[in-house]
C-alpha cells in the first residue's frame, strides 16, 4: 500500500491518532499537500456513500470527519503557501424558529471534508443574516439552509426568497435540506437543490461549485 | 464491560453429565461458542468433590486451552483446588474467588501475589453473606486490607458485592447498588463484577429482572460480569448501555457488536 493509500485507509477508519503522522511521512516521502488533501477528500467521499448504502452509522461517519480533521493539521500552512485553490466556501444555517442541528451539522462536516471551507451561522438564524452572511464574503459560492421541523418550512422559504432577492444571487447557489423537506418544496420555494442526507450534500456541493 | 462466560460449570445439569461422561466435543463447544461471543474470561468451575477436583479441572482445562486463547476464569469453592490448579492454567487468569470466609484469602494471595493473575473476592465472611451496607464495606476494608498486606493492587481484584435475592429482599439491588458506589469512590481502578441468577430467582419472566439489574448495576459502577456471552438479549443490553454510560466512545463498540451479529436482532443466514 502507498502512503497515500494508507492516509485514505487511516481517514476512512476514523483513526484519528495516526492520520497526522502519516500525512508528514507521505510528505517526507515527497507526495504534495494538495495530493494528500485530495486522497483524504477521496476517503471522506467513500464514507459518504457507505453511509447512503446503510453499511456504516453516524458515530462512524463522524470519526472519519475527525480523522480528516486530525490529517488536514499538518498541510494547512502548505495548502496556504501553496496558493492551493479550495473547493469553495459554503455558509450553512439552521432557519430561524428552529433550534435543530444535528443534521446541519453533520453536512457542514461532510462538506468541509469534501474540501470546502464552511461558516457555520448556527440554528435560529433569520434571513437577513443568511443574507448579510453571504453579500459580505465575496467567495462565497454555495448556501445551506436547514429545517427539521413542519411549522419552520415557512421559515426557511422566507429565508430563499430573501437569498433570490440579493444583487449577488448569480454567484451562489441554494442548497435545502432536512426531515420535512421534499424536492418538490425545494422547487416551489425557488431553491437550487435538495439532497436527502450529509453524504449526498457534500456529494451535491462538490458537483456544482 | 469485562464479560466473565459463565457456561462451564459443573453446577449446570447438562455440564455436570459431559463432565461425568467425560465428554470432550460438549466442552469444545462450550469453550469455542463463548469465546466466538466475544468473553473476556472462560470460567471453569467442575463442581465436582474436592478429591477429584484438580483432576476434572485439568481435564476440562486441557480441552478449553486447546480451542481459546481466552484467559481462564477458575473457579472453585477450595482454595486448595485454586492453588494446585493455578499451574495448568497457560497464563494468568482471573482467581473465582476470595472472601474473609474462613482462611481462603489467605492461602490464595500469598500464592498469587508476585504474578499477573486477578482475583475475584466476595463480601462475605463466616457469618455469611451481610445484609447492611455498612457491615459489607466492613468487609469490603477486610479484604483491601488483605490486598495491601500481601501488594495486590486494587485494579487486579474483582469485587462482587454479592446479590440476592429480589423476590424475598426488596433492597436486593439498591444495597447492592450502594456498595458499586462506594467501592469506586474509594478505588476508582478497582473492578466490580456480579453473576445474574440469584436476583430474579422466585420471580416469572426473570430475563426482565436481570436485564434491569445489569443496567441499574452499571450505572452504579459494576464493569465486569459473570454472565452467558451467546445470550444476545443480555450482551446487547451491555453493549447499549456502556454507550450511555460514556464507556463507548462514539458508540463504536456497539456498531462493532452489531456487526459482528453478535447483538441485535438475528439477520437471516445467506
Amino acid at each position: 500500500m502507498s502512503k497515500l493509500q494508507e492516509v485514505a485507509a487511516a481517514v476512512e477508519k476514523g483513526k484519528s491518532k495516526i492520520v497526522a503522522g502519516l500525512v508528514e511521512e507521505a510528505l517526507a516521502e515527497g507526495s504534495s499537500a494538495v495530493e494528500i488533501l485530495n486522497s483524504m477528500i477521496d476517503a471522506m467521499s467513500v464514507v459518504g456513500e457507505k453511509f447512503q448504502r446503510n453499511e456504516i452509522f453516524v458515530p462512524e461517519m463522524l470519526v472519519a470527519a475527525r480523522a480528516m480533521k486530525k490529517g488536514v493539521e499538518p498541510l494547512k500552512p502548505l495548502l496556504a503557501d501553496a496558493g492551493a485553490p479550495k473547493a469553495g466556501k459554503v455558509i450553512i444555517g439552521t432557519v430561524a424558529g428552529d433550534l435543530h442541528d444535528i443534521g446541519k451539522n453533520l453536512v457542514a462536516m461532510m462538506i468541509e471534508s469534501a474540501g470546502f471551507e464552511v461558516i457555520d451561522l448556527g440554528v435560529d438564524v433569520p434571513a437577513e443574516k443568511f443574507v448579510e452572511a453571504v453579500e459580505n464574503d465575496p467567495e462565497v459560492n454555495i448556501v445551506a439552509v436547514s429545517a427539521l421541523l413542519t411549522t419552520t418550512m415557512p421559515s426557511m422559504k422566507t429565508v430563499v426568497e430573501a437569498l433570490n432577492a440579493s444583487p449577488a444571487r448569480s454567484r451562489f447557489k441554494i442548497m435545502v435540506g432536512g426531515a420535512p423537506i421534499t424536492q418538490e418544496f425545494c422547487d416551489e420555494i425557488g431553491a437550487d437543490y435538495y439532497t436527502t442526507d450529509a453524504a449526498s450534500a457534500a456529494q451535491k456541493a462538490k458537483e456544482i461549485a | 464491560m469485562i464479560i466473565i462466560g459463565e457456561k462451564m460449570n459443573g453446577s449446570i445439569p447438562s455440564v455436570a453429565k459431559a463432565i461425568a461422561e467425560r465428554n470432550e466435543k460438549r466442552i469444545r463447544s462450550l469453550a469455542k461458542k463463548q469465546t466466538e461471543a466475544g468473553a473476556d474470561y472462560l470460567d471453569v468451575c467442575a463442581s465436582v468433590e474436592e478429591d477429584v477436583e484438580v483432576e476434572t479441572l485439568k481435564w476440562m482445562l486441557d480441552i478449553v486451552q486447546d480451542v481459546s486463547d481466552v484467559p481462564i476464569c477458575l473457579d472453585s469453592p477450595s482454595p486448595r483446588t485454586l492453588v494446585k490448579a493455578i499451574p495448568l492454567v497457560k497464563k494468568p487468569g482471573l482467581i473465582n474467588s476470595v472472601s474473609l470466609e474462613g482462611d481462603k484469602i489467605d492461602v490464595i494471595f500469598p500464592v498469587i501475589a508476585d504474578t499477573k493473575w486477578n482475583c475475584v473476592a466476595l463480601l462475605c465472611d463466616d457469618k455469611g453473606i451481610p445484609n447492611s451496607v455498612e457491615r459489607r464495606m466492613e468487609v469490603f476494608e477486610g479484604i483491601m486490607a488483605k490486598a495491601k498486606e500481601y501488594g495486590i493492587a486494587p485494579e487486579r481484584l474483582f469485587i462482587d458485592p454479592l446479590v440476592v435475592t429480589l423476590s424475598t429482599d426488596e433492597t436486593a439491588l439498591t444495597t447492592f447498588a450502594d456498595c458499586c458506589r462506594r467501592i469506586k469512590e474509594a478505588y476508582p481502578t478497582i473492578h466490580i463484577t456480579s453473576g445474574l441468577s440469584n436476583i430474579s430467582f422466585g420471580l416469572p419472566a426473570r430475563k426482565l429482572i436481570n436485564q434491569a439489574f445489569m443496567v441499574l448495576a452499571m450505572n452504579a459502577g459494576m464493569d465486569s460480569a459473570i454472565v452467558d456471552p451467546t445470550n444476545r438479549d443480555m450482551l446487547g443490553m451491555i453493549y447499549a448501555a456502556d454507550c450511555l454510560l460514556e464507556r463507548d466512545e462514539f458508540c463504536l463498540e456497539f456498531i462493532g457488536a452489531f456487526r459482528e451479529g453478535r447483538i441485535g436482532p438475528e439477520q437471516p443466514k445467506e
